[in-house]
């Protein structure tokens, strides 16, 4: 039987591995696409937060709890999983997949339930050599939120300090890594799941990201590291790291409790607006200065307080950006929002190789494409982030019927990055919020260093003052 | 025939799945014929179903009146897409649904079998749907069909469990009129069933025809076809070896460990699918809730 040729240009569809049966998967992705006209059905798309969860639905949930290693594999194996952590990574950016096909992933979650009270303890066992009573003062059975690939439960250290463990999912490290093994049927399923993206790029995307997220080793390493260079902030908290009560399967970090964008959609509009404030500068302060992006914008991993102030959770999918991956990024927004220069803007992604050089384009139409995206940042003055602008952006970064098409490609190092500023600004346009991001920008851009703009700025420049000076 | 009399149809994932929402009861008389408990419900569920479906209407199509009797009687050309929903029915409302509702479902089809009578073109033999023979060849070829696209696509299954399916499906035959003790009720009876069946087995034009229509369906759209293309491929590496000898079909690929584990995988995204329309997952839920509850009385 033949490959039907539907293959990427200049990309020929061939099996995935020489020698090695594959299924052809090729159009298999239509599956996905064939779930989308069942998910169509479904009304809504309330961001899902398992703390929200009724309660018929939270005990439903434990009388169906995974409680072997082998529940673990029947649902998550076979794929499952994999096209789990796809529409997660898909599902903060509007119009990255389908929302047909968004919700019948989104219903893959929903049917996984949390692992038993006894399962849980198994892992850590596993990880400790004892009982969780024994490793910490006292152990809540009850998971209080589900992760991606474990969960979340609460405990209290025997120097009594109140943590969060999260627990990952038995033996689904081994499970996700067989199933991303089979290239030939995730091609298939990203060509569909989001045709217009360079498929093989996302497919290493993937399967690194998830690498890296099933290793809790790593995320602790992250999340460290952020929690180091906001030590102190006024208005950006990152839980810190319990060093001896983490593994690569088991990352234990100080308990925060604070309300969740649901209930933050319910405050008064100030508050959404420092909220964002806050995301916002934590978003570019963190790319300008940390040169690292932290790579999970989803709804679940933020806690809001009064104030403004954020605690951001969750630091499985971070990226770290060399000088030189950030250097062409930087020369975009400064060439093009201050120096107003449309040739060094447009020389600037042919550098970043974000566009084919001697493209066959006038560079107004560049810059008239390209500019949408900085839209928010172009001019001076207050702006208020809309759902409708998050959206104009996502199908714009996603257009590739226009002529630019044909020449514009987002790099490999840029693929998460464009993703993850698409979907804060779907959060911030959920807000509603108004800022003057422009003035906050040129507060933090490395050209400008603008004084502070808001009283917030005023708090965290006290606080740049007040920090020791790093490398 | 060509495939030009088969009308465009579609929809097979979702009426499978209202057939199956509406299979299992929120309220119920009793555990119906099999029960939370059962070896019946299990396989019921198994991620190897359609392979086992697709490998069942294949060995089923291999007894020239059973086929002559579908091809002749059936609307399956008009509607295939609502013919293997509605055999789907009826099988997840016999394992899933209460006593009462079985024997009405098993009621309407023993009354279409009825109708269904003929002459063979092939043998020249006068045949009827509702003949014990041909019940019995029909539920066979489930049960062993069942069987062995578990062994080779699903989750594990013991020896004992096999016998244990067999005999428990021996309701599902006396549902549609076989006499009690005329179903195989062992693994070992199955085997001696086939062997006594197998002279009068041959691929007639019309099984011919409408296998390799199944196993192709040119209705679904390119991408659903190639994934429905893989499915039939493994329920051709299913098949026993007198059957796919007769088709002369040889599956593209041997069933090595990772060619499972790939067939596998891509059962898992069709289970996907399935779990994307509504109420299944809903469904589902409520079938594991009753069995685990079962487990632990057992326990």
């Amino acid at each position: 039987m033949s490959r039907t040729d539907e293959g990427v240009p200049g990309e020929p569809r061939g099996r995935a591995a020489a020698g090695s049966p594959r299924l052809r998967l090729s159009r298999g992705l239509a599956a996905v696409r064939l779930a989308a006209r069942g998910g169509a059905r479904y009304a809504g798309s309330a961001p899902r937060l398992f703390i929200a969860a009724g309660e018929h639905r939270e005990r439903l949930r434990n009388d169906l709890a995974l409680q072997t290693a082998e529940d673990v594999a029947a649902t998550l194996g076979t794929m499952k999983g994999v096209l789990m952590k796809i529409g997660q990574m898909a599902s903060y950016v509007d119009d990255g997949l389908a929302p047909p096909v968004r919700r019948t992933l989104s219903r893959l979650q929903d049917s996984v339930p949390p692992m038993s009270a006894e399962l849980a303890a198994e892992v850590i066992r596993g990880e400790f050599g004892a009982a969780p009573e024994e490793v910490f003062g006292t152990w809540d059975p009850e998971p209080i939120a589900a992760a991606s690939i474990g969960q979340v439960h609460r405990a209290i250290t025997r120097d009594g300090r109140a943590v969060a463990v999260k627990v990952q999912y038995p033996g689904i490290a081994k499970t996700i890594e067989a199933d991303l093994g089979n290239v030939a049927l995730l091609r298939s399923l990203l060509r569909v799941a989001a045709p217009n993206q360079d498929v093989n790029a996302l497919i290493d995307e993937l399967r690194e990201r998830i690498t890296e997220e099933l290793d809790y080793e790593r995320e602790a390493v992250n999340q460290r590291m952020f929690a180091d260079y906001y030590d102190g902030h006024p208005t950006i908290g990152v839980p810190r790291i319990v060093d001896e009560l983490s593994t690569a399967r088991v990352v234990t970090s100080d308990l925060v409790t604070g309300a969740r964008f649901a209930e933050l959609l319910d405050w008064p509009q100030t508050e959404k607006d420092l909220a964002a404030e806050t995301m916002y500068r934590f978003t570019f302060r963190s790319l300008y200065e940390a040169h690292a992006f932290n790579g999970d914008p989803h709804p679940g991993n933020y806690l809001f307080h009064r104030g403004g102030r954020v605690t951001f959770l969750d630091f499985g999918l971070v990226k770290y950006f060399t000088p030189d991956e950030l250097q062409p990024l930087v020369h975009m927004v400064r060439y093009l929002c201050v120096d107003e220069d449309p040739e060094a803007f447009r020389r600037a992604m042919e550098e970043a190789d974000f566009l084919t050089p001697g493209a066959p384009l006038p560079t107004e139409q560049i810059v008239e494409h390209m500019a949408l995206f900085y839209d928010t940042v172009r001019t001076p003055g207050t702006r208020t982030m809309t759902k409708g602008y998050a959206s104009a952006v996502a199908r714009r970064y996603f257009d590739f019927r226009n002529p630019l098409a044909a020449y514009a490609r987002i790099p490999r190092s840029y693929v998460i990055l464009q993703r993850i500023n698409l979907g804060m600004f779907a959060l911030l346009g959920e807000l509603g919020a108004t800022g003057n991001w422009r003035a906050i920008a040129e507060e933090i851009w490395p050209f400008v260093q603008a004084p502070p703009s808001t009283a917030m700025g005023e708090a965290e420049a006290a606080w740049l003052a007040r920090r020791p000076r790093r490398p | 025939m060509t495939a030009d009399v088969y009308p465009a149809a579609g929809g097979l994932v979702e009426r499978a799945a209202a057939a199956f929402v509406s299979s299992v009861p929120e309220v119920r008389a009793d555990d119906g014929y099999f029960g939370p408990a059962s070896v019946t419900w299990r396989l019921n569920g198994d991620l190897s179903a359609p392979v086992a479906g697709l490998r069942s209407l294949l060995v089923q199509a291999l007894h020239p009146l059973a086929m002559a009797g579908v091809d002749q009687h059936s609307d399956w050309r008009a509607d295939p897409a609502g013919r293997l929903a509605s055999t789907a029915a009826y099988l997840a409302t016999i394992t899933y649904g209460d006593r009462v509702t079985a024997q009405r479902a098993a009621a309407r089809v023993r009354k279409i079998h009825d109708r269904v009578r003929g002459v063979d073109p092939v043998t020249g033999q006068g045949y009827a749907a509702g003949d014990p023979d041909l019940l019995l060849w029909v539920h066979a070829a489930l049960v062993e069909s069942v069987l062995a696209s578990a062994d080779l696509f699903g989750g594990p299954l013991s020896e004992a469990d096999k016998d244990r399916y067999v005999a428990e499906m021996t309701a599902a035959a006396e549902l549609v009129g076989i006499l009690p003790g005329r179903a195989p009720s062992t693994i070992a009876e199955l085997d001696d069933y086939f062997s006594a069946v197998r002279p009068v087995l041959t691929l007639s034009p019309a099984a011919a025809e409408s296998t390799r229509y199944l196993l192709d369906l040119p209705w679904l759209d390119e991408e659903m076809g190639g994934l429905w293309r893989d499915v039939g491929d493994a329920a051709v590496a299913a098949l026993p070896e007198w059957a796919a000898r007769l088709y002369g079909l040889v599956p593209r690929e041997p069933v090595t460990e990772q060619r499972r584990a790939e067939v596998r995988q891509l059962l898992g995204v069709l289970d996907v699918l399935y779990l994307g329309e509504p109420g299944v997952l809903e469904a589902r839920q409520r079938l594991e809730l009753r069995m685990r509850q079962a487990r632990r009385g057992k326990a």
